[in-house]
């Protein structure tokens, strides 16, 4: 065999092509640009109206495009936001805000008194929240001047400012902000720091938001919720990757930089990378609770509910639904761990480990006869569907008649709001999670009110309760308010309106390269985002 | 063969129809709401009936058949009931990402399988073809998955070559537009590959074995000319076959390959679609991919004129 000169060329060319062919590939796919920085949240944005729409993600999406009146420092304390000066009356009925200077729409028009009013207006109308029994309580929402807007209340609320800051209302243009609020704004035209782009919008896929460049921040360092909104970053980029080990690898290879919800599993992996870091961002994190139907046998019997309270074993069950016992805790009031309302009363009934021998005693107590109790499992929520699975299990253990329903969030929505018995295709439990900092407030959290058939699933109803929590706007101080938290909590946990399951607080996963990210209860926000390259 | 193409064409007018039926009923049969979706998990019954009724959710089963159907008949195809967009609006963006993948399989596919086939055939009982059936074995039986996510381990994580995610449009570029599609393409492309590969070596044995082939050998033709002359084109009814339903195929189903390179394609669409019970994407999806399937299929009969002049329409 011979090589000629030919042969010896023809090799070296395809050698030399070889050896570059990674680095011309890689050319191709150079990680995102510094001032970019590209974000796989813990959702899929599918609606954009915060105020129609209650997902977490919807409120992000708020939080980086609209401004909002007033927000909740990271102690808690309301503070001044779009409103540059307030006051009130002496006779504590007549509240006065003026807007700050610069406050501007994306369109270029100037924000006015009357947007804010027609907001305020919009987020009364809204169900889920505080809003009709506060404008209950007003006799005028009216625009002074231009920058000028005037709350005329029937009679004093204490909470006021409160409210204003905890129920974030975004402020939209005035005609956006008519619509009702079951009817979606689609326009993305806010004063926030950030600017929705239309023109890059995939739904499914991805969404950008630029920096607004006519944005004025406050003149203070952020805090929380408050404080200035200053932008870092020209544009953010929210990649919506379905797939959790795809977005690991994204991050791992530096074509994003922020995983919002990366599964426990994930962790070790995320600590091994010299350049990722894992990091709490809400302290507060979330409560996962179990939700009776009380309408129906066995927990129409409350002696039932509370064998259920006796029964949980908080420990295990955050290990087999979020895994990492670094990241999980128990929590035994009705207010959560973190508000100020946060207490002891009437916890007797927790116990390391559970116990299931008096929760055996309850049930029989109850004259449980061997029912069935179904489960709704999600199996698109894995830490839910997981929890749901030893739920029945831990049934079984002590003699009841536990089934599992297996479904996707959305039919298992569905098939929750039906009252009737398990046998017309109703159902027992369904296990969900929300926010601890989300349980600070009974008027706020009015969906978790013992209602009975007018409220959430679950329908329970206590009218003591009920008395209290109307209330609850009229007492003036913290104090106050702690006091009757106190007596709230203890008929709470005798009806028994919910069942904790335990407490999580899942880390982010970024980039070493991203910084400055604020912790804040419940939401990502975007501003003092900072990337080096 | 004008006459055959009509009607042709008008069944596929009836297909996209029965599709259009079966779809409206079945999605309105399934459990969940997308009332329910949009208020969130706290809403109360009051709220989601809100929404049901804004949405026209609330109407009889016929009436919203009727409003549907007579807008699918204007070329209106509806809006996402989440994003408020035009449904033929949001297809359109997510069409390119899946005809991008679907036509780069299918021509990895065609030229990898039909070479592995013609190679094996033509050395059958051999090393060659033993290792050859070997990997068709092996590209059938790994999930796409498990491909998905040894290829990017090793081109995107390992050594870095290839990205592990996304899609770049071909009008930002062929370069980019190639290098976010060879993972996903290889990785969709293995089944494929081996499919066509079984195919083409079965119909290039059947063919090699007949009485023409030997008289060919016999008056001295050379192995290429026997190969691609003489057996190829009439092993070339099945492997057209198989290759058109490759392509329809395609078209629907790379919902996993897209899900694992986060490609925005109609599969990804219509899978989040699902989950939102956005009953107008799903629907149309549904209506033009069936279409698109009916259309290919008769693409496919008439190519067969082209391999086999003795088939006349």
């Amino acid at each position: 065999m011979t090589i000629s000169r030919r042969d010896l060329i023809k090799a070296g060319i395809a050698a030399g092509t070889a050896l570059s062919l990674p680095s011309v590939l890689r050319a191709q796919t150079a990680p995102a640009d510094a001032r970019i920085a590209r974000m796989v949240m813990g959702g899929s944005l599918s609606a954009f109206d915060p105020y129609y729409s209650t997902a977490t993600i919807a409120y992000n999406h708020a939080f980086a495009i609209y401004d909002t009146l007033f927000g909740f420092d990271s102690k808690n304390m309301p503070q001044p936001q779009m409103v540059g000066q307030w006051g009130v009356s002496d006779d504590k009925k007549t509240y006065t805000f003026e807007l700050r200077d610069d406050l501007g729409w994306h369109d270029g028009t100037p924000v006015t008194a009357a947007d804010c009013v027609a907001s305020i207006r919009r987020w009364g109308q809204r169900e889920t929240g505080p809003g009709p029994q506060v404008m209950q309580r007003v006799k005028d929402i009216s625009k002074k001047d231009e920058r000028t807007f005037i709350i005329a209340l029937k009679e004093p609320l204490g909470l006021l400012i409160e409210i204003l800051a905890s129920e974030r209302i975004f402020v939209m243009r005035e005609r956006d902000a008519s619509l009702p609020p079951t009817e979606q704004v689609t326009a993305n035209i806010g004063s926030g720091p950030f600017k929705f782009n239309h023109a890059l919008a995939k739904p499914g896929a991805s969404f950008t938001y630029d920096r607004n460049e006519q944005y004025v921040p406050r003149n203070e360092p952020p805090d929380g919720l408050a404080g200035g909104k200053v932008v870092n970053v020209d544009r953010v980029i929210w990649d919506n990757i379905a797939d959790q080990q795809t977005a690991l690898a994204a991050l791992q290879t530096g074509e994003v930089d922020f995983v919002q919800t990366p599964p426990s599993d994930f962790y070790s992996v995320i600590e091994s990378d010299p350049n990722l870091e894992l990091q709490v961002l809400d302290k507060g994190g979330e409560d996962m609770f179990l939700r009776m139907n009380a309408l129906q046998k066995p927990f129409d019997n409350v002696k039932a509910r509370q064998a259920m309270l006796h029964l949980i074993d908080q420990e295990a069950m955050m290990r087999a639904a979020h895994g990492d016992p670094r990241y999980t805790g128990t929590v035994t009031s009705r207010w959560g761990n973190s508000p100020p309302y946060s207490n002891d009363e009437n916890t007797g009934w927790f116990k390391k480990g559970g116990d299931p021998d008096r929760a055996k005693q309850l049930f029989k107590e109850a004259g449980y006869a061997g029912e069935k109790v179904v489960i709704l499992q999600p199996t698109d929520w894995a830490a839910t569907s997981n929890a749901s699975q030893l739920l029945a299990a831990t049934l079984r253990k002590i003699g009841v008649n536990a089934e599992l329903a297996p479904s996707d969030s959305s039919a298992l929505r569905a098939r929750r709001e039906n009252k009737g018995p398990v046998e017309n295709g109703g159902w027992s439990i369904f296990i969900t999670g929300s926010s601890d900092d989300s349980f600070r407030d009974p008027i706020a959290s009015a969906y978790l009110a013992p209602t009975g058939e007018k409220g959430w699933a679950g329908w329970v109803k206590n009218d003591e309760f009920e008395a209290l929590r109307a209330k609850w706007l009229d007492v003036e101080t913290l104090e106050e308010r702690k006091a009757m938290a106190r007596e709230m909590q203890r008929l709470w946990w005798d009806f028994v309106g919910i069942v904790f399951l335990g407490k999580s607080v899942r880390p982010i996963a970024r980039r070493k390269t991203l910084t400055g990210l604020i912790g804040v209860p419940d939401f990502v926000v975007m501003w003092n985002m900072q990337k080096a390259s | 063969m004008a006459a055959y193409i009509l009607r042709r064409m008008v069944s596929t007018i009836a297909v996209m129809a029965m599709v259009g039926i079966f779809v409206f009923l079945l999605l309105r049969l399934a459990p969940g709401d997308p009332a329910a979706i949009i208020a969130g998990d706290t809403a109360t019954p009051q709220i989601i009936a809100g929404i049901r009724e804004q949405l026209g959710l609330n109407e009889p089963l016929p009436v919203q058949f009727v409003h549907w159907a007579l807008s699918i008949l204007g070329g209106d195809f509806g809006t996402s009931i989440f994003t408020g967009r035009p449904v033929l609006q949001l297809i359109s963006q997510r069409l390119e990402p899946t005809i991008s993948i679907s036509i780069l399989t299918i021509i990895l596919s065609v030229t990898i399988g039909v070479s592995f086939g013609i190679v094996a055939a033509w050395r059958a009982g051999g090393l060659v073809d033993r290792i050859l059936t070997a990997f068709a074995t092996l590209g059938f039986s790994v999930p796409v998955f498990v491909v998905g996510f040894f290829l990017i381990y090793v081109f995107a994580i390992r050594t870095r070559w290839l990205p592990v995610q996304g899609y770049q449009s071909i009008d930002d570029g062929f370069g980019p537009w190639l290098v976010h599609l060879i993972l996903p393409t290889v990785t969709l492309g293995v089944p494929y590959i081996a499919f066509i590969a079984r195919i083409a070596r079965a119909s290039m044995l059947e063919v090699l074995s007949e009485d023409y082939m030997r008289t060919a050998a016999a008056k001295g033709a050379s192995s290429y000319s026997m190969l691609f002359h003489h057996a190829l084109r009439n092993a070339g009814v099945p492997i057209l076959t198989v290759i058109g339903l490759s392509f329809a195929g395609l078209i629907g189903g790379v919902v996993i390959t897209e899900t694992v390179f986060n490609i925005p394609g109609v599969g990804r669409l219509v899978v989040d679609a699902i989950n939102n019970r956005d009953y107008p994407i799903i629907q149309g999806v549904l209506i033009l991919v069936s279409g698109l399937y009916v259309l290919i299929n008769l693409a496919v009969d008439l190519s067969y004129t082209l391999v086999d002049p003795r088939i006349r329409y």
